[in-house]
C-alpha cells in the first residue's frame, strides 16, 4: 500500500507540475488541484496504512488495530482548504479573462506589470551648482 | 523624575510630536514654545556642571530588552556634558533661528519635527552609555538628517544631497554596528563604561574592531574620502547647516573617536591613522574652501578642515593635542554656529550669497555683522578670542609629538592660514568696503535671527577672554575622558615665546598674505584643472549610476516575472534537494519498512487517479477535461476509503463533486485549450523533465518517510482518550472539533477568507445582479420535479452528518459540503431568489454566523475556567451535547456559506 500510495502521489505531483509549467492558465489552475490532491495523499502516506479497521470507537472498546486518525483528521480540513484555495484560483482566472481578455501565463505577467513611475533619470546634477534660494521668491523682508 | 537624562531626551522628543500641531495654530510664535524643550535640557546640564566638573559622573538606565541584556544606560560625564551643552544649547537658538527663517515656509510644522528628532538622536547618542544604544541614536541622526537635508525635497539637488549624506553615513553605521558587536564582545562588556582595554588590545580582533569603528566615524564626520556629503548637505536650509555642521551630526564621529581613545588609543595604529586621515581631510577642505565663492560653501569646506584637524588632535594623544581638541570642538561649534546663521541672514536679508555682490553690510546690518566679526575673529584664531587659545594649543599639542608633529605642523600652518583667509572673506568681503550689488534691499533681520549668532560669538570672546571659566568647568573633565591616565589642564593666553607663539604669527601673516592675494591663490589651484576633473562627486555619481544598472540587471534577471520560470527553479531545487540527501544518506533508506498488503480498490483507486489526470493534462475538451479531473478525484477517493478513512473518502469525494460542478461553470467562458503540442519542442521536453524529476522526488521523499520507524504512539493515545475525553466514537472528527479545536477554527477562517475573496473576485458587474435575481440554469420542469426531492434529501442528510459526525462517519465539514451540493442543485435548477429565499438570508450572515458559533463553543470553555475550547458536555435526557457540537455547527455553517457564497456569484443567468 505505502509503496503503491508513493509512487501515486509522486505521478500526480508530476502531472500537477507537468500542468502548472503550462502556457495556458486554465492547465495551470488544474495543476493547482491536482498538486493539492498529490500532498494530501502524500500526507496520509506519511502516517502509514498500518490497521485493518478504521479509527472508531465505542463506550467500551477501543479496536486493537486501527488505522492511524491523525493524518486524516489533517488531510480532511487540507482537503477542503484545497477546494477553497482552486476556488480561488478559479474566481482569479476568471477574472483575468474578463478584465484582460487572455488566459496566457506569460502574457498576464506582461499585462499586470505596469513600468514602475521613476521619478527621473538618475541623471544627477554634479553638485557644484548650489540653488538653496527658497525665500527668494516672492518675499520681501 | 529620578531620571532626568532619559526625561531630557523624552521632553525633545514630545516636543518633537506636538511641534506640527503646535505650528499649525501659532505658526512661527510656536518656535519659541518648542525652544522650551532644548532650553530646559540646557539648563539642567548647566546645573549639573559643578558635579561633573567635581568629577563625578551621573548615570541612570532603563531596561530594553532584558533577554539581550541591552539597556539604555545613560552616563554623563565630561566629554558627555560638554556635547549635551552644545547640542541643547545650540539646539535651542537654532529652534528660534528656524522659525524666523522659514517662517513663510508652509512645512514649518514638518521642520520643527525633523529638527527636535534630530536633536533628541544626537542627545541620546552623547548620552548613551550602552554601545547598541549608541548605535541607535546614531542611527537615527542618519535618519533625521536626511529628512532635514531632504526638506526642500522638490529640489533635484536637495533630494541628491540627502541621498548621499544617507548613503555615505548609514553605510559607515552599518560597519560601526559590526565593529560595537566585535568591541562588545573582545571588551568583555556592552557599556562604554566597562570595556576591558587591555582584552580589546589583546584580542584576535582588535584591528577588524579599528577598522569598522573608524569606517563608521569618519564616514559620519566627513574625513577624506567621504568628505563628500557634507559640502553638498548645503542644500539643506540654513538652519540645518547650522546645527548638522556646528555642534551636531558631523561632530557625532568625533565624539566617538574621543569617546574610544582610550580604549581603542593605544600603540596599535589607531593614532596613526588618525593623524593621516585627519590632517588629510584638513588639507583638502582648506584647498576646496578657498576656492568657492558661495558663502555657505564655503563656510562648510572649513568645516571639513576642522573636523579632519579635529580627528588629528584626538590622534596626537598628547597632553597639549587632547586639551587642543577639547577646546577646538568648543571653539569651532560657537563660531561656526554664529557664521552659519549670520549667512543665512544675510541671504535672508540680501537674497544672495555670492561674494562677488555683497558688500559694506555693516551699516546696514549691524547686530548680524557684530556677531559675524567676533564669530571670525574667533574661526582666525586671533586673540583673545577661544579660538586663538584652541590654536595655540593645536599647535604645541603637535610640536610635543616629534619630527612628524613638525612636518604636520607646517601642513597646519598653510590650513590655517587659509581658514584666516576664509574668515576674512566671510567678514571683510561681506561686511566692509564699497556697496554690494543686492538683489534686494538689505534690512537688519529680526531678534531670533541675530540673537543666536550673537550670544554664540559673544561666548567665543568670553571664553577666550576669561578662560580660567572653561578650563576650571568644562574643558579638564572632558580631557580627562578623552585621555588615557589623567592630564594637567592648564589654559592661557599668553604663555611666553614659545614654538606654538611663533606658529601662530606664522599662520597669521600667512592667512594676511592669503587674503590678500587671494585672487592669485585662486589662481593657482584652478590651475590644478586636471584634479578638479576629478572630483569625488562625479566619481559618486558614475558609481551610484552604475550600481543601479547592476541593481536593475540582477533584478530583471532573478524577478523576470515569468511564473514558468520560477516554478521551473523551485521544483528544479526542491527536488535536487532531495535527491542530494538521499545521495547523502545512502540506499539504505529506501529499504527496511513494512508495508501493508495492496488491496484490489486501492490498486484501481490509485489507477484511477493518475489515468484521470493524466488525461486531464493533455486533453483539449473542456468537457472531457472536467470529467478526467473527476474521476481522478474520485479514484483517490476510492483509495482513501480502502486505506480506512471513510471520513477522507466522503470529503473527498463531496470536495470533487463540488470541484466538477465549479470548474465546469467556469470553464463554459473560456476559450479553447490550445493542445500540448502547440508549445515549442524543446520548452515541451524540458517540462517534462522537470515534473518527472519534481514527481520522483516526492515518491522518493515519501518512500523514505515510510521506510523509517514511526515515531511515538499519539495514535493510540487520541484512540484511548476519544472516547473518555471527547465523548465521540469517530475519533477523525473529535481530533478536529475537540483535541485540535484550535487548527480546525484556523482552517475554517482560512475557507471563510477564501470564500469570501473568490465571491469578491467573481462579483463584478452583472454578477451582482445574479446573486439576488439569478434565473435558475436549466429552466427544465422535468428536471425540477426530478431535482426537487433529491435535494430536499440530500439537505436533510447534511443535517443527519452533522449530528452522527461525532460517533460516525461524518462531521461539520462533510455536512458542510453535502448541504452545499444539495443547494447547489437547487440554484441550478430553481436560481439563485429561490435558494436565497430558501436559505433565510446572506451566505456571508451564514458565514459569520459559523464563526460565530465556533468561536462561542470556545469561549464557553473560558467561562467555565478552563482553557479555550475545552470541551464541556451536558446529557440531557441522555441527548449529548457539549461544546463540540456547537464548534461542529460553526465548521458546518462556515463551509457551506462559502460554498454558496462562491456560487452564488457563479451559477445561473441574469434575468
Amino acid at each position: 500500500m505505502e509503496l503503491l500510495a508513493a509512487l501515486t502521489a509522486g505521478g500526480l505531483a508530476g502531472i500537477g507540475m507537468w500542468l502548472l509549467l503550462d502556457r495556458n492558465l486554465i492547465r495551470v489552475v488544474l495543476g493547482v488541484a491536482i498538486l493539492g490532491n498529490a500532498i494530501n495523499l502524500g500526507v496520509l502516506t506519511a502516517g502509514r496504512f498500518a490497521g485493518d479497521e478504521a479509527a472508531f470507537v465505542t463506550a467500551t472498546t477501543v479496536p486493537a488495530d486501527p488505522a492511524n486518525p491523525l493524518p486524516q483528521a489533517l488531510v480532511l480540513t487540507a482537503i477542503v482548504i484545497g477546494f477553497g484555495l482552486f476556488a480561488f484560483a478559479l474566481a482569479v482566472l476568471k477574472s483575468v479573462r474578463e478584465s484582460h481578455g487572455i488566459t496566457t501565463t506569460d502574457s498576464v505577467t506582461e499585462v499586470t506589470e505596469e513600468p514602475a513611475p521613476d521619478v527621473d533619470e538618475p541623471g544627477f546634477p554634479s553638485g557644484q551648482d548650489d540653488e538653496d534660494r527658497v525665500h527668494a521668491r516672492g518675499r520681501k523682508g | 523624575m529620578g531620571q532626568p537624562m532619559l526625561s531630557a531626551v523624552f521632553a525633545i522628543a514630545i516636543a518633537a510630536f506636538l511641534a506640527p500641531m503646535l505650528s499649525a495654530k501659532l505658526d512661527d510664535r510656536a518656535g519659541w514654545l518648542l525652544a522650551l524643550a532644548p532650553m530646559g535640557a540646557f539648563l539642567w546640564f548647566v546645573s549639573c556642571i559643578p558635579l561633573v566638573a567635581g568629577g563625578d559622573v551621573v548615570t541612570e538606565s532603563i531596561a530594553w530588552v532584558p533577554a539581550l541584556g541591552i539597556e539604555v544606560a545613560m552616563r554623563l560625564d565630561g566629554l558627555s556634558l560638554l556635547f549635551a551643552l552644545l547640542i541643547t544649547g545650540i539646539g535651542a537658538l537654532i529652534v528660534l533661528y528656524a522659525g524666523a527663517y522659514l517662517s513663510d515656509h508652509h512645512h514649518l510644522g514638518r521642520f520643527y519635527a525633523y529638527l527636535l528628532v534630530f536633536m533628541m538622536a544626537m542627545l541620546g547618542l552623547v548620552l548613551a552609555d550602552d554601545l547598541i544604544a549608541m548605535f541607535v541614536f546614531w542611527e537615527l541622526t542618519s535618519v533625521a538628517s536626511f529628512l532635514l537635508i531632504a526638506f526642500q525635497h522638490e529640489k533635484s539637488v536637495s533630494r541628491r544631497a540627502a541621498l548621499q549624506a544617507l548613503l555615505i553615513t548609514a553605510g559607515g553605521g552599518l560597519a560601526l554596528l559590526a565593529g560595537l558587536l566585535l568591541l562588545g564582545i573582545a571588551g568583555e562588556g556592552w557599556r562604554f563604561s566597562d570595556l576591558d582595554v587591555a582584552a580589546v588590545e589583546s584580542h584576535a580582533s582588535y584591528y577588524a574592531i579599528m577598522v569598522l569603528v573608524l569606517l563608521g566615524c569618519f564616514t559620519k564626520s566627513a574625513q577624506v574620502p567621504f568628505h563628500l556629503w557634507l559640502p553638498n548637505a548645503m542644500n539643506a536650509p540654513t538652519p540645518v547647516s547650522a546645527y548638522l555642521h556646528s555642534a551636531t551630526m558631523v561632530k557625532a564621529g568625533v565624539y566617538l573617536l574621543a569617546r574610544l581613545n582610550p580604549t581603542m588609543g593605544g600603540e596599535m595604529g589607531w593614532s596613526t591613522v588618525l593623524v593621516v586621515v585627519g590632517a588629510s581631510t584638513a588639507v583638502v577642505g582648506a584647498v576646496l574652501a578657498i576656492r568657492q565663492t558661495d558663502l555657505k560653501r564655503l563656510l562648510a569646506y572649513t568645516t571639513v578642515t576642522v573636523l579632519g584637524q579635529l580627528t588629528m588632535l584626538i590622534g596626537t594623544n598628547t597632553t597639549y593635542g587632547l586639551q587642543a581638541f577639547v577646546l577646538y570642538l568648543l571653539a569651532h561649534s560657537l563660531y561656526k554656529g554664529a557664521l552659519f546663521m549670520a549667512v543665512g541672514a544675510v541671504d535672508h536679508a540680501t537674497g544672495t550669497r555670492e561674494l562677488a555682490k555683497l558688500g559694506g553690510l555693516i551699516r546696514l546690518m549691524p547686530l548680524t555683522g557684530g556677531a559675524v566679526a567676533l564669530a571670525a575673529f574667533s574661526n582666525a584664531g586671533l586673540p583673545p578670542f577661544f579660538g586663538f587659545i584652541a590654536k595655540e594649543f593645536a599647535y604645541a599639542g603637535l610640536i610635543e609629538m616629534g619630527i612628524t608633529g613638525w612636518i604636520v605642523t607646517a601642513v597646519m600652518i598653510v590650513t590655517n592660514a587659509l581658514l584666516l583667509a576664509a574668515a576674512g572673506l566671510v567678514f571683510i568681503r561681506t561686511f566692509l568696503g564699497p556697496r554690494g550689488h543686492y538683489p534686494r534691499e538689505p534690512h537688519e533681520v529680526s531678534v531670533p535671527m541675530w540673537l543666536g549668532p550673537m550670544l554664540l560669538a559673544i561666548g567665543g570672546l568670553v571664553l577666550g577672554a576669561w578662560h580660567h571659566l572653561p578650563e576650571t568647568w568644562l574643558v579638564n573633565a572632558a580631557v580627562q575622558v578623552v585621555a588615557r591616565g589623567t592630564v594637567d589642564v592648564n589654559l592661557y593666553l599668553w604663555g611666553g615665546v614659545t614654538p606654538a607663539v611663533i606658529a601662530s604669527l606664522l599662520t597669521v601673516s600667512l592667512g594676511v598674505f592669503f587674503y590678500t592675494f587671494r585672487h592669485h591663490v585662486r589662481r593657482h589651484i584652478a590651475r590644478w584643472r586636471v584634479l578638479w576633473g576629478v572630483s569625488g562627486d562625479l566619481v559618486w555619481d558614475r558609481s551610484l549610476k552604475k550600481l543601479f544598472r547592476f541593481a536593475g540587471m540582477l533584478a530583471s534577471n532573478w524577478q523576470h516575472g515569468s511564473l514558468r520560470l520560477h516554478l521551473t527553479l523551485l521544483s528544479l531545487v526542491l527536488s535536487s534537494a532531495v535527491f542530494l540527501a538521499l545521495a547523502a544518506g545512502g540506499e539504505n533508506l529506501l529499504v527496511g519498512g513494512e508495508y501493508t498488503p495492496l488491496s484490489v480498490p486501492a490498486v484501481v483507486g490509485c489507477l484511477l487517479a493518475l489515468v484521470g489526470a493524466g488525461a486531464a493534462a493533455v486533453m483539449r475538451g473542456r468537457l472531457a477535461l472536467v470529467a478526467a479531473l473527476g474521476a481522478s478525484g474520485l479514484g483517490l477517493a476510492l483509495f482513501f476509503l480502502s486505506a480506512n478513512a471513510p471520513d477522507v473518502a466522503t470529503t473527498q469525494l463531496m470536495v470533487e463533486t463540488l470541484t466538477v460542478v465549479f470548474l465546469a461553470l467556469v470553464l463554459r467562458g473560456m476559450p479553447a485549450i490550445p493542445g500540448v503540442s502547440a508549445e515549442g519542442r524543446l520548452s515541451r521536453a524540458s517540462h517534462i523533465l522537470v515534473s518527472l524529476f519534481f514527481g520522483l522526488s516526492v515518491a522518493v521523499a515519501l518512500l523514505v518517510a515510510v521506510n523509517l520507524p514511526l515515531a511515538g504512539n499519539i495514535a493510540s493515545w487520541y484512540m484511548e482518550n476519544s472516547y473518555p475525553g471527547g465523548h465521540g466514537g469517530n475519533v477523525v472528527n473529535v481530533i478536529l472539533v475537540d483535541f485540535r479545536a484550535f487548527d480546525t477554527l484556523g482552517e475554517i477562517v482560512v475557507v471563510a477568507l477564501a470564500g469570501l475573496a473568490a465571491a469578491t473576485l467573481l462579483g463584478g458587474g452583472r454578477m451582482t445582479a445574479m446573486t439576488r435575481h439569478g434565473e435558475p440554469e436549466f429552466d427544465s420542469v422535468l428536471l425540477r420535479q426530478g431535482l426537487r426531492p433529491l435535494a430536499g434529501l440530500l439537505v436533510l442528510v447534511s443535517l443527519v452528518l452533522l449530528w452522527r459526525g461525532h460517533n460516525l462517519p461524518g462531521g461539520g465539514f462533510i455536512g458542510g459540503l453535502v448541504a452545499a451540493t444539495g443547494f447547489i442543485l437547487v440554484v441550478m435548477t430553481f436560481g439563485n431568489r429561490f435558494a436565497r429565499a430558501l436559505m433565510w438570508t446572506r451566505p456571508t450572515f451564514l458565514v459569520g454566523i459559523g464563526l460565530g458559533c465556533a468561536v462561542g463553543a470556545g469561549i464557553i470553555g473560558l467561562l467555565a475556567g478552563e482553557a479555550f475550547l475545552t470541551g464541556l458536555w451536558i446529557f440531557p435526557l441522555g441527548l449529548p451535547l457539549g461544546t463540540p457540537l456547537l464548534f461542529d455547527i460553526g465548521v458546518f455553517l462556515t463551509v457551506f456559506g462559502s460554498v454558496m457564497h462562491m456560487m452564488q456569484r457563479l451559477a445561473g443567468r441574469v434575468a
